[in-house]
């Protein structure tokens, strides 16, 4: 109950704080659908004379625009944050609270994305209303099977950034270890094309990677392309696979580092 | 200062750049470890950008009636854009933003220089030239595959286009950074060119219907690396280049009378 009602008025601080930076929040969330609209549009040239590897101009749109709506859920951010309070000392402060720094970073995530993941589901119905091909097939238990699966998928973003963000205890170059993940995301992930799309050694490459749990496989499960049984659970596995993972690298950086902070400090 | 002649003038602002960037250089110099992580990481996304490119092209032979070699060259042109941006902009025009909030921005205009002109070419990003001359290099690659070099003249459109590009990104550039003297919460407004930045990825012409429409017309972003790669892989039509050059001449002109009136808005922070 405590936790609630700590969790309650940290989410309430956060979405406050941006309410007073909305044009930047409506910056931020343009940059998060150009990429993918570009991306779009290209392959809606390409597939304008026929589908290409079982994909016609309507199931890009479709996929494109959960592209959106999912990287939106599961964008990560807070290594940048932790990146700069380590370098400037604003880490001292945040530890000297009675609370692990992680808790305000997930209120804060969650009221970001209430807020910009209502937005875009609004766009989407909103163009869904005019543009039948970016209609997805009205299926309340694949949606909420889709639901569990995106947050998932936030909190195995959301732990990987946070971890590899708290290597700056040890390290000054954690940016540049952000880019590459980025990079090797754009593709692994889903984010370029569907997985299918690549090539076949870069997809067995993926699926030994946590990238293509992070937004292929919610995606999937919403624009119903992953449908069998076993497709599900083969994705739901490897999400509970990666997120214990994530959390583990997660603790053991956050003590280890704490630990070797102080030393630097002390 | 104005009852200068042209001449003389030109001669003061040039002066003035050279020893800003001369001082930039000496305070550069010292942090070379910089410029091999910088130079990593443009070879890095170059790479993504190639590998994106060939994904597509597993699927079509031709992008907006381009080839593979040739949105390649493109690329190269994206990529020194980027570097231009990255080099004069963003260390300059872009801390605008921040000068408002912070009340830096009076500093400035009680110096007995050009505001516009330091503000944009204060500082440049030494390291990020290396992003203008491999994005140069990778055009000059892409056209040895094509097996069509341009001629004299053609690379001469080329630069002359590709300067104008530089002018009406460095337009759009004062456009949005202009917006902080209306409204001062847009801290990130950097990112708005970022985002549509990218669609001057690949050809102008391979937009499907909306798209292009979006791109080319309403916000011409398209066009700043699709005309002078077009000059490089022999589209360039006269007119086009011609209208560029115009455009760009607009757009600068326009710039100017942008900053005039948004300065003249500036009250400062007490105001």
């Amino acid at each position: 109950m405590t936790w609630l009602r700590r969790y309650a008025a940290l989410v309430r601080a956060a979405w406050l704080v941006d309410l007073q930076y909305r044009a930047a929040v409506v910056i931020w969330l343009l940059w998060g659908i150009t990429e993918p609209a570009i991306s779009l549009g290209i392959w809606w040239a390409i597939s304008a004379a026929g589908p290409v590897a079982g994909y016609a101009q309507g199931d890009f749109a479709r996929y494109f625009f959960a592209v959106i709506l999912v990287n939106q859920l599961t964008l990560a951010w807070d290594a940048y944050y932790i990146d700069r309070w380590i370098r400037n000392g604003e880490m001292n402060f945040r530890l000297a609270r009675p609370m692990n720094p992680i808790h305000e970073a997930i209120a804060d995530n969650i009221a970001y994305k209430l807020r910009t993941g209502g937005m875009v589901l609004v766009l989407w119905l909103v163009l869904a209303a005019v543009w039948t091909a970016v209609r997805i097939p009205v299926h309340p238990g694949r949606w909420a099977l889709a639901a569990v699966a995106i947050l998932a998928a936030a909190a195995i973003r959301f732990l990987n950034n946070f971890a590899t963000g708290l290597l700056g205890f040890w390290t000054t170059r954690v940016l540049a270890l952000l880019d590459l993940q980025f990079g090797l995301g754009l593709f692994l992930s889903g984010r370029i094309a569907p997985i299918e799309l690549l090539p076949p050694a870069v997809q067995r490459i993926a699926a030994l990677t946590w990238f293509p749990y992070t937004l292929a496989f919610p995606v999937e499960l919403l624009t119903g392309t992953a449908a069998t049984t076993a497709d599900v659970a083969r994705g739901f596995i490897g999400q509970a696979a990666w997120l214990a993972l994530w959390l583990g690298a997660y603790l053991l950086v956050w003590r280890r580092g704490l630990r070797h902070y102080g030393a630097v400090g002390g | 200062m104005s009852a200068l002649p042209l001449g003389a003038r030109l001669r003061r602002a040039v002066a003035l750049v050279a020893a800003l960037w001369r001082a930039n250089l000496a305070e550069e110099l010292q942090y070379r470890a910089n410029f091999v992580a910088s130079l990593f990481s443009t070879v890095f996304w170059l790479a993504l950008a190639v590998l994106t490119v060939a994904l597509f092209f597993r699927q079509t032979t031709s992008l907006g009636g381009w080839s593979f070699w040739e949105v390649v060259a493109l690329l190269g042109v994206f990529n020194t854009l980027a570097g231009v941006v990255e080099a004069f902009l963003r260390p300059g025009i872009g801390r605008l933003v921040e000068d408002v909030r912070s009340g830096a921005l009076d500093l400035v205009l009680a110096r007995p220089a050009e505001p516009q002109l330091y503000i944009s070419f204060r500082r440049i990003d030494i390291w990020r030239i290396a992003d203008i001359v491999l994005g140069l290099a990778l055009s000059a690659f892409a056209l040895a595959h094509t097996g069509h070099l341009p001629g004299p003249g053609a690379i001469l459109a080329f630069l002359a286009t590709l300067a104008a590009a530089a002018a009406i990104i460095y337009a759009i550039w004062i456009a949005l950074m202009s917006l902080t003297f209306w409204f001062v919460a847009v801290e990130n407004v950097s990112v708005l060119f970022d985002a549509v930045y990218e669609a001057a990825r690949y050809p102008a012409s391979a937009y499907p219907g909306a798209l292009r429409f979006l791109f080319v017309y309403l916000i011409p972003i398209a066009w700043t690396t699709t005309i002078p790669a077009s000059a490089l892989t022999g589209r360039l039509r006269p007119a086009a280049a011609a209208t560029t050059l115009a455009v760009a001449l607009a757009a600068l002109a326009l710039t100017r009378l942008l900053w005039r009136t948004a300065i003249r808005r500036y009250t400062s922070a007490g105001g």
